[in-house]
């Protein structure tokens, strides 16, 4: 069996082999999972690696589960699920005892979060501290929503880890390196979504938390790059997923270039500027 | 028997807000992601504490899992995983400074061996698992599988702690080459 010293090269392939293993000093971690959503190719040795040691984890003997631990996700996600109040139509039908799935809205809406937009708003509007729930109530009942803040602390690495851990797009980016990303935070300082801008000119934004779009809004996805200049807008989804950014006839994204995601209505910011609350926000650096 | 049971199909479900499809997860795989929490936590309690979180993360972030590139079970596991690792190793518990960790005190059906014998003959991994020399595939093992930490493995196999680290850094190139 071959048995040699580790390499320059060994040494990603190796921090990746650790990381899965679990044995990245706690000290470390931070940096690893932030070179993991930086750099495609480790990312893609992570989960290499994930697969390769996966079958390690069938050996394991089932254990007897009791109900008690399904009784406490279904406590975790209803309290996740603050909107309920909103829709009476399913409280009744869990009433009824008729289990029916949840209403969509209700469950993984991240945090509307009153971060700072690209452009300082009038300020009756500005950076609100709370969301006007006579205006929008369906922000207020985010806003109260704390349950959302339990797992907060998992998040930020644990979008490093889903990054790593069997997303298609992982495997599909591994050949293709972006030249210029930029995770895009939520003010609870999780990375909600990344943007990869290529050589090639194009650009793309992945967002790495599922985001529920109320009926009659959408997402629309802006960059600054110049003050003068103000936002141009680059993006507009219905829901979150993979989408292509629309940077025609403006420059080359550079280091530095703010890129963010507001709540505007269906067919985006009437005014041509964000307007709405800012869900997620980033600064490009240079890809790895 | 659980062969028709589709995890993609499942977390699709998920996505679409169909808990019934959570439930179906958590009654296929919920036992052996107790075993597996169990193994490396060794606490019943913190076990269950992993295994009840990955299912709310799963549950969040199901929306970001894209069946037709990666391994439903895989990702679900990579979950329960981190989520078990962050437990074990950072977060402080003030009540559990005091007690003895080994509550359950590993079995023979543990020992790095009988994992290795569990995996399925012809699966590459064991091939080159059982290439490696036993101590060297006791630390990878243990490691995985127990969570045991560098200085945990130096302990255990009675060997300095830098030793160990560059001892299972060629382990675990070998296994790499082998398994391709």
């Amino acid at each position: 069996m071959i048995d040699r010293a580790p390499t320059a090269e060994d040494a990603r392939d190796l921090l990746a082999a650790e990381y899965v293993l679990g044995l990245t000093e706690p000290a470390d971690l931070p940096q690893v999972e932030a070179f993991i959503m930086r750099d495609s190719g480790f990312a893609a040795a992570v989960a290499s690696w994930r697969a390769r040691l996966a079958p390690l984890d069938s050996t394991a003997s089932p254990a007897t589960i009791d109900d008690r631990t399904w009784t406490g996700i279904e406590a975790a996600l209803n309290e996740e699920a603050p909107l309920a109040a909103a829709a009476p139509a399913e409280r009744q039908a869990q009433a009824q005892s008729r289990p029916q799935a949840p209403a969509p809205s209700a469950q993984t809406v991240p945090p509307i979060v009153p971060t700072p937009a690209i452009e300082p708003r009038a300020p009756t509007v500005s950076r609100p501290s709370i969301p006007q729930p006579s205006r929008q109530g369906f922000l207020a009942g985010l806003w109260n929503s704390l349950g959302f803040w339990r797992f907060a602390g998992l998040s930020g690495a644990f979008a490093a880890m889903l990054l790593a851990a069997g997303l298609g797009y992982v495997m599909r980016e591994a050949n293709r390196q972006p030249v210029l990303i930029a995770v895009l935070m939520s003010e609870g300082n999780q990375a909600a979504a990344v943007v990869n801008a290529f050589a090639d000119g194009r650009a793309d934004l992945l967002p790495l938390v599922d985001i529920q779009v109320p009926e009659g809004k959408a997402i629309e996805i802006w960059t600054l790059w110049d003050r003068a200049v103000g936002p141009r807008s680059i993006g507009l989804i219905q829901r979150a997923g993979r989408t292509t950014l629309k940077l025609e006839g403006l420059p080359r994204p550079k280091p530095g270039q703010i890129f963010e995601m507001t709540l505007e209505s269906a067919s985006g910011s009437p005014t041509g500027r964000p307007t709405g609350p800012v869900l997620n926000k980033g600064e490009a650096t240079t890809a790895l | 028997m659980t062969d028709e049971f589709d995890i993609g199909k499942a977390i699709a479900g998920c996505v679409a807000g169909d808990r019934k499809a959570l439930r179906m997860i958590y009654d296929h795989e919920a036992p052996k992601m107790l075993g597996v929490a169990t193994r490396l936590l060794k606490r019943r309690a913190l076990a269950e504490e992993a295994v009840q979180d990955a299912f709310v993360l799963l549950w969040r972030h199901a929306g970001s899992f894209d069946s037709s590139k990666g391994n439903g079970r895989t990702w679900l596991y990579a979950i329960l995983r981190h989520r078990a690792l962050n437990i074990l190793r950072g977060e402080s518990r003030l009540e559990t400074s005091e007690e003895p960790i080994a509550e359950n005190e590993p079995s023979e059906d543990d020992s790095p061996e009988t994992i290795v014998s569990r995996l399925s003959d012809g699966q590459k991994l064991r091939h080159c698992l059982e290439g490696l020399e036993p101590q060297r595939r006791a630390a990878i093992v243990l490691s995985y599988a127990h969570g045991l930490s560098h200085s945990e493995l130096a302990e255990k196999l009675g060997m300095p702690l830098g030793t160990v680290k560059s001892w299972l850094r060629r382990s675990l190139i070998s296994l790499r080459e082998c398994m391709g």
